[in-house]
């Protein structure tokens, strides 16, 4: 069974289309990315399968549940964690606050919320420096996120969503805006977290996506128009046509 | 850690020697109600413009039943810390649906709905006149008429209150509260429900309004009008960007600013806001940190210097 199911979803903005009739399995254990040009609805789809937006039309099942209008801090709970393709962190926070605040959130009892002090939560903290040890930034833990450079920041904004010990783990462009170098300490990281969560990745370096997807669906114009392996994406007349273009004829 | 509460101490045993036990009084009541806003304003980064409602109504409350019923002094404060976090609830609960300056301008509207109450329902408050002649009840033999005893008390429960307050924004709440202000959108995303989050810092600033609106009351034994109007609400905002809005310490600096000029200064020279308004432009052009940032930089220059 799907872990996360999409089911004729849809989003509209007045006239536009953002997301059109989108039917999406995610299975678990698996590596599922979504590509598609620019402006192809990816970010807003992963909007409504984590509640920032309520969907115009259809349903979204996780784990057999229709969390369909929950709102986004609630899903969150359920288990499904996301990165941001912006980086949204806490820019006067450390990046250990950073990632505190996101594994409390998901902790299992707010017990002393008022009056505990933080560093009294022992399990909290220590999920939080798992997270920022698992991207490599824990020798910074005590750096404000503010200050340092653009490609710890991705870092971070992946820790924070690690940091909460998800079941989903939605990616959204991790490797944005990063130098060559960066970006393959991110491909082994993303790497690294294979099979230990289920992940759904928005990407755009088709080099990542083809090394590391189990499975690839294809977004165009808001809606999908193939699903498969990395080699059966490849050859794939129509996708060719639509994405790469003229480039990989 | 300990400096600044050192430092807090020694101007709690001083300052009566200094100004009038009623100044001095005054000083440490006004530091709650700042730490009360500062909850909202420096650490969840909402700017309230009514905090004069939850103030005012404790007031009113509990100086009717102190008043009419003769309730203790302890009782009286348990009723302001009740009818400030209610009022907070109310009014909290309209404006956290809004952002931004409409959020704003809700604390103030609803401010001035509260302020119009008390203004019209004249035989419970008295109106324009205010509400005279709250007691202050005596309390295991100890007569609070004597200046001083009440200001040993008034001063206890300000060391109270910040004992409590610096356990707030050291706890979890205190850091989702920073994080729903550094970043809203990715707060929700985490898991919190931020309105919640608000309305929880809300409530706990009404508490703190309301607890110092009640030692007021008792402190000149009226309720002026004054009390739940917007120039008091927009005073404990501007005292505490005075201060600083960014430390738990701000607001208590700028209350003593504050009122010690204004209680001071002004019999000297009428014309006293103007020194105000010349510190507030100075504080906002260089010194965004109020008086905190501006001792801290200080502070480094001079270490530097050496």
């Amino acid at each position: 069974m799907a872990l996360l199911e999409a089911r004729e979803l849809s989003k509209s903005f007045g006239a536009l289309t953002a997301v059109n009739a989108v039917n999406l399995r995610i299975e678990p254990g698996t590596l599922h990315s979504i590509i598609g040009p620019n402006g192809a609805g990816k970010t807003t789809l992963f909007n409504l399968l984590t509640g920032q937006f309520a969907p115009s039309a259809g349903r979204i099942l996780f784990d057999g549940r229709d969390i369909t209008g929950t709102r986004a801090h609630r899903i969150a709970h359920l288990g499904l964690a996301r990165s941001f393709q912006r980086t949204n962190v806490f820019p006067a926070f450390t990046l250990l606050d950073n990632v505190w605040v996101a594994a409390f959130a998901c902790s299992r009892s707010w017990r002393g919320l008022l009056w505990r002090r933080t560093e009294s939560y022992a399990g909290v903290s220590a999920q939080a420096r798992q997270a920022l040890n698992d991207v490599g930034l824990i020798a910074k833990q005590s750096e404000l996120a503010r200050e340092i450079s653009h490609g710890e920041q991705r870092q971070l904004e992946l820790a924070i969503a690690l940091a909460a010990a998800p079941r989903v783990l939605l990616l959204d462009e991790p490797a944005a805006g990063l130098s060559p170098e960066e970006t393959r300490r991110m491909v082994a990281l993303v790497r690294a977290l294979k099979g230990r969560y289920t992940i759904v990745l928005i990407e755009h370096k088709m080099d990542i996506i083809m090394s590391v997807s189990d499975r690839i669906s294809v977004m165009h114009f808001g809606s999908l128009i193939a699903e498969g392996t990395p080699a059966e994406i490849q050859r794939n007349p129509e996708v060719r046509r639509a994405y790469l273009g003229g480039m990989a004829a | 850690m300990k400096q600044p509460l050192v430092l807090v101490l020694a101007a709690v045993v001083l300052l009566p020697l200094v100004v009038r036990h009623a100044i001095a009084t005054e000083i440490w009541i006004f530091a709650i109600f700042g730490l009360g806003l500062n909850l909202l304003l420096g650490y969840t980064g909402l700017l309230s413009f009514g905090q004069a409602t939850f103030f005012g109504s404790a007031a009113y409350v509990a100086g009717y039943l102190l008043k009419y019923y003769g309730i203790g002094i302890f009782t009286a404060l348990g009723v302001g810390i009740g009818v400030g976090a209610l009022s907070a609830l109310v009014v909290g609960y309209l404006c956290v649906q809004r952002a931004g300056l409409y959020f704003i301008m809700l604390t103030f509207a609803l401010n001035q709905l509260f302020y119009f109450i008390a203004y019209q329902w004249t035989s419970v408050t008295g109106g324009e006149d205010g509400m005279p002649g709250i007691p202050r009840p005596a309390l295991l033999g100890i007569d609070f008429r004597q200046p001083l005893a009440y200001y040993v008390l008034v001063s206890a429960l300000f060391l109270l209150s910040l004992w409590a307050m610096q356990r707030i924004v050291e706890s979890p709440l205190g850091k989702i509260l920073q994080a729903i202000r550094e970043n809203e959108v990715r707060a929700e995303a985490l898991g919190y429900n931020v309105p919640r989050f608000k309305l929880l810092a809300f409530v706990i600033g009404g508490a703190f309004s309301g607890f110092a609106g009640v030692l007021y009351a008792m402190l000149f034994g009226i309720v002026p009008l004054e009390a739940i109007g917007f120039v008091f609400s927009g005073n404990v905002v501007f005292a505490t960007l005075i201060g600083g809005s960014g430390s738990l310490y701000g607001p208590i600096i700028g209350s003593l600013v504050f009122i010690w000029l204004s209680e001071s200064v002004s019999v000297l020279w009428a014309r006293w806001p103007l020194l105000l308004g010349v510190a507030f432009v100075i504080v906002v052009l260089f010194f965004r940190g109020g008086v905190v940032e501006a001792w801290s930089r200080i502070w480094r220059f001079s270490k530097r210097a050496s």
